[in-house]
């Protein structure tokens, strides 16, 4: 059951680093960190402004998303053309910076997100779950499916997949590249803020916290596959109950080992994800 | 004689699309083969099958008497096959004799094995296709007639039995089609047997020993360049695309 | 090779042979871990740099000769040569056995599965009884810094001249052709798949000496340093600044940006964690080609070469 709940956080983890890896070819090492800085915006918002972080949610979002935009139209349009290692490298020295930077501005304590209901619990089917645990999985759900039908349905989100699709193509029609990327990128920088919200909720979050979620996130990624929203929901939902299960059966250590043992086996048996499309 | 290569019975199927359907031809020693048809008729994928890009979904491919369905490419590449690419595939990074050079490296029975002989073998193969002004430059530097010919130099180094030449006139101007004629000439001279994609009619009409025609995927003429450009088939295909 | 280059490199071989003469405690101990650095980002350099395919696996290598040292010192009772022998043999087992299937991926999936492969090694590791599990080893001390310095020394030139070997032979334009264009490559009669576990192996080899040396002068080993990511991703960086695909390039990376980040470190941490990372990002920007390109060509060009990459780069 925990790793349901875990698996619908991991997911939306993800989601902003599929959307940007699969529309703008860039995989961004500085996810985690981004993640993490959403999870200390939201902290702040709540321990300085006493806003409750579920309400936050929204002005999270927006907050990354311009921070987002405004970076990847500024630095990341620099290297795009160049070969993908530079890229990587570039969100990579990103992720560095906003490690030390997250370091010095907050020091490396460990803070949560504790909102007043925190300690609840609800009961669902035979199992007690903690209340926020529940509202999390939940909004994570909400986030997903609302990605799914905002790519499927409206104008910003089919021009984004025909940007995926095809750059010459969607130029044609009238596509600024320049501006839908970095659309997407603060997109994507806002799923992972909201994520970031959500993690701080249920766990802790410290400026080291980056790169193992970076990790995660590519994780889950390529195990869903890139292409579909609900490919990403699904791959966290099975990373979630992996990790859960190998925790509760094998054993703490092993939980890793599942989960990487298993991003090579889909790499290597599957590249395009248990649900992506050929490429 | 013997035939240098046969395609027996090749098929080659993409997810539903039949690209190519029960085509077979032969190709001799020291001939020259002409092979056209409207695009999209399956020119390329038939390259695609004897360089070893592809593997044929049903047939033979038979190089010297042996069937060489199963070998990776670069095997066939040590066999003496050697082709060009119709959208060009230099190696950006490299100059244009390292470029070559490469094909010289690794081409028939594994190529030289000194990067001393390699490079002259390479700079002789640049003087035959009229580059040797270029020798150093970067390849990503050469224009688009001089990219054909670093296309036709590389595939030279590798000291091929077969040429496949995938539309290497493409986009050419008259003289320097001309010139690019000469060069294939000079290769069948060698010894080489040549296979010849091209659009240009008027040029692998004097190109050709025999000619090839293939339509929607399969064979539908072969035989000496005139009588097969009169035959009525060949011309309903053409026309036929014309008027649609 | 202009005779006065060779002059230049063989008179700061010895004047780097010499210092644990002339040098501080401290200066040895920091050209040990500089030179062994400069090792791996050289090692990564025949799989990135020539190949073209950016491994994260390389820390497995070292990790697997820090271990082979580790196990057979302290298991079995071996000489530090033999344990050598084996943590190489270890690699060239790895790199085979794992190169095969997961070389057939292509950029960005290269790079995670052996991302991904480098993180299972470390769990699995600390599971295994013969390496100590989680709490480590702990090996022989031998408390002779010149040794070790030597060594290292040692081990740099030979990989450098392994490199320098490569740029002139059959091989290493098989790599670079691999590199630049894959498919072309195997038209032309390059047998890819062999060329790349081979390149694997090597650049395994030469991480895995690099950590058996390691391992014996620390004289102490556990999972999570052994098999550390961010010395892999130190290497990368080091061998990109440096000058990916060149043959002293990863050497001058390692060597400034271990200085670099030596000197920062005696300052804030966080001051100089912060200051590596805008630095990467400004490198990546203004000279992506690293720095030995940077001084080929930045002479000639001056600052233009800053805007000439950008404009290049850029959407």
């Amino acid at each position: 059951m925990n790793g349901i709940l875990q698996g619908g956080l991991y997911a939306v983890m993800a989601l902003g680093m599929a959307l940007v890896w699969g529309v703008l070819n860039i995989v961004n090492l500085a996810h985690g960190a981004f993640i993490m800085l959403g999870g200390y915006l939201s902290w702040c918002l709540f321990t300085y402004l006493h806003i409750d972080p579920f309400l936050g949610l929204p002005l999270t979002f927006i907050i990354m998303f311009m921070l987002g935009y405004a970076l990847q139209r500024g630095l990341i349009n620099l290297v795009i053309r160049a070969p993908m290692f530079n890229t990587l490298l570039l969100t990579f020295g990103l992720q560095v910076v906003l490690t030390y930077l997250a370091q010095l501005v907050f020091s490396a304590d460990f803070r949560t997100i504790n909102p007043p209901y925190a300690g609840n619990s609800v009961a669902v089917g035979s199992v007690v779950v903690p209340e926020v645990r529940l509202a999390v999985f939940c909004v994570a759900i909400i986030l997903t499916v609302g990605m799914w039908q905002f790519l499927l349905h409206t104008r910003l989100g089919r021009a984004i997949r025909a940007t995926a699709q095809n750059l010459t193509a969607a130029r044609l029609y009238g596509v600024e590249p320049r501006h839908l990327y970095a659309m997407t990128y603060g997109l994507g920088i806002a799923l992972a803020g909201a994520a970031g919200t959500l993690h701080g909720i249920v766990s802790q979050i410290h400026p080291y916290v980056g790169a193992s979620l970076t990790a995660k996130s590519f994780a889950i990624s390529i195990i869903g596959g890139l292409d579909n929203p609900l490919g990403v929901l699904v791959g966290g939902l099975f990373l979630g109950i992996v990790e859960s299960l190998t925790t509760v059966y094998i054993g703490q250590t092993y939980a890793d080992v599942a989960s990487f043992g298993i991003l090579v086996l889909v790499l290597i048996v599957r590249p395009r994800g248990l649900l992506g499309r050929a490429k | 004689m013997k035939p240098l290569l046969e395609v027996r019975h090749a098929t080659r199927k993409f997810a539903g699309l039949v690209a190519l359907k029960d085509v077979s031809f032969t190709l001799a020693p020291g001939e020259i083969l002409g092979l056209i048809g409207p695009n999209g008729a399956g020119k390329t994928t038939v390259i695609n099958l004897i360089s070893g890009t592809l593997k044929p979904s049903a047939g033979e491919i038979v190089f010297r008497n042996e069937i060489i369905n199963r070998l990776p490419a670069f095997r066939r590449a040590r066999l003496g096959i050697g082709r060009t690419f119709q959208i060009m595939q230099p190696f950006p990074g490299l100059s244009v004799l390292e470029n070559v050079a490469i094909g010289a490296l690794f081409g028939r029975d594994g190529g030289h094995a000194k990067l001393a002989t390699a490079r002259e073998y390479a700079r002789e193969c640049l003087e035959f296709v009229g580059l040797d002004n270029f020798i150093d430059k970067r390849a990503d530097e050469l224009g688009g007639p001089g990219r054909k010919r670093l296309e036709l130099a590389k595939a030279l180094a590798m000291q091929p039995q077969v040429l496949l030449c995938d539309e290497v006139m493409a986009g050419l101007n008259h003289v320097e089609i001309d010139e690019v004629i000469y060069i294939i000439r000079k290769v069948r001279d060698r010894g080489i047997s040549v296979l010849v994609i091209e659009h240009v009619i008027k040029a692998i009409m004097s190109l050709s020993d025999r000619l090839l025609v293939l339509h929607h995927g399969e064979k539908i003429a072969e035989g000496e360049p005139d009588a097969v450009l009169e035959d009525p088939v060949v011309i309903e295909a053409y026309l036929g695309k014309r008027r649609s | 090779m202009k005779p006065r280059n060779m002059g230049l490199i063989l008179a700061a071989l010895v004047l780097l042979a010499g210092l644990p003469w002339y040098g501080s405690d401290l200066l040895i101990q920091f050209g040990i871990n500089a030179l062994l650095l400069a090792v791996l980002a050289q090692g990564w350099n025949i799989i990135g740099g020539y190949t073209g395919y950016a491994s994260f696996g390389n820390s497995v290598f070292y990790g697997l000769g820090s271990y082979g040292v580790a196990i057979a010192m302290v298991q079995w009772h071996l000489p530090f040569g033999i344990g050598m022998g084996f943590g190489v043999v270890l690699a060239v087992v790895f790199a085979v056995l794992i190169g095969v299937p997961v070389l057939r991926l292509k950029g960005h999936y290269f790079a995670i599965a052996t991302l991904a492969l480098a993180a299972v090694m470390t769990a699995i590791v600390s599971n295994v009884g013969l390496a100590g599990q989680n709490i480590g080893l702990v090996l022989p001390p031998l408390n002779d810094d010149r040794l070790f310095y030597e060594l290292s020394l040692g081990l740099l030139t030979i990989t450098t001249l392994t490199i320098w070997a490569l740029t002139h032979s059959r091989f290493g334009f098989g790599l670079i052709a691999i590199r630049e264009n894959e498919e072309g490559a195997a038209v032309m009669g390059v047998n890819t798949t062999l060329y790349k576990v081979t390149a694997f192996a090597l650049s395994g080899i030469f991480s895995a000496l690099a950590g058996g040396i390691h391992a014996y002068w620390i004289t102490f080993l556990d999972p999570d340093s052994a098999f550390d990511l961010t010395l892999n991703v130190k290497m990368i960086i080091m061998a990109v600044f440096g000058g990916p695909g060149t043959v002293f390039g990863p050497i001058v990376g390692a060597l400034s940006l271990s200085a670099v980040s030596e000197f920062l470190s005696s300052e804030v941490t966080s001051i100089a964690g912060l200051f590596f990372g805008v630095v990467i990002v400004a490198a990546v920007v203004l000279m992506p080609r690293g720095l030995a390109d940077l001084l080929r060509r930045g002479r000639k060009m001056g600052w233009g070469y800053f805007a000439e990459n950008i404009r290049r780069h850029r959407l």
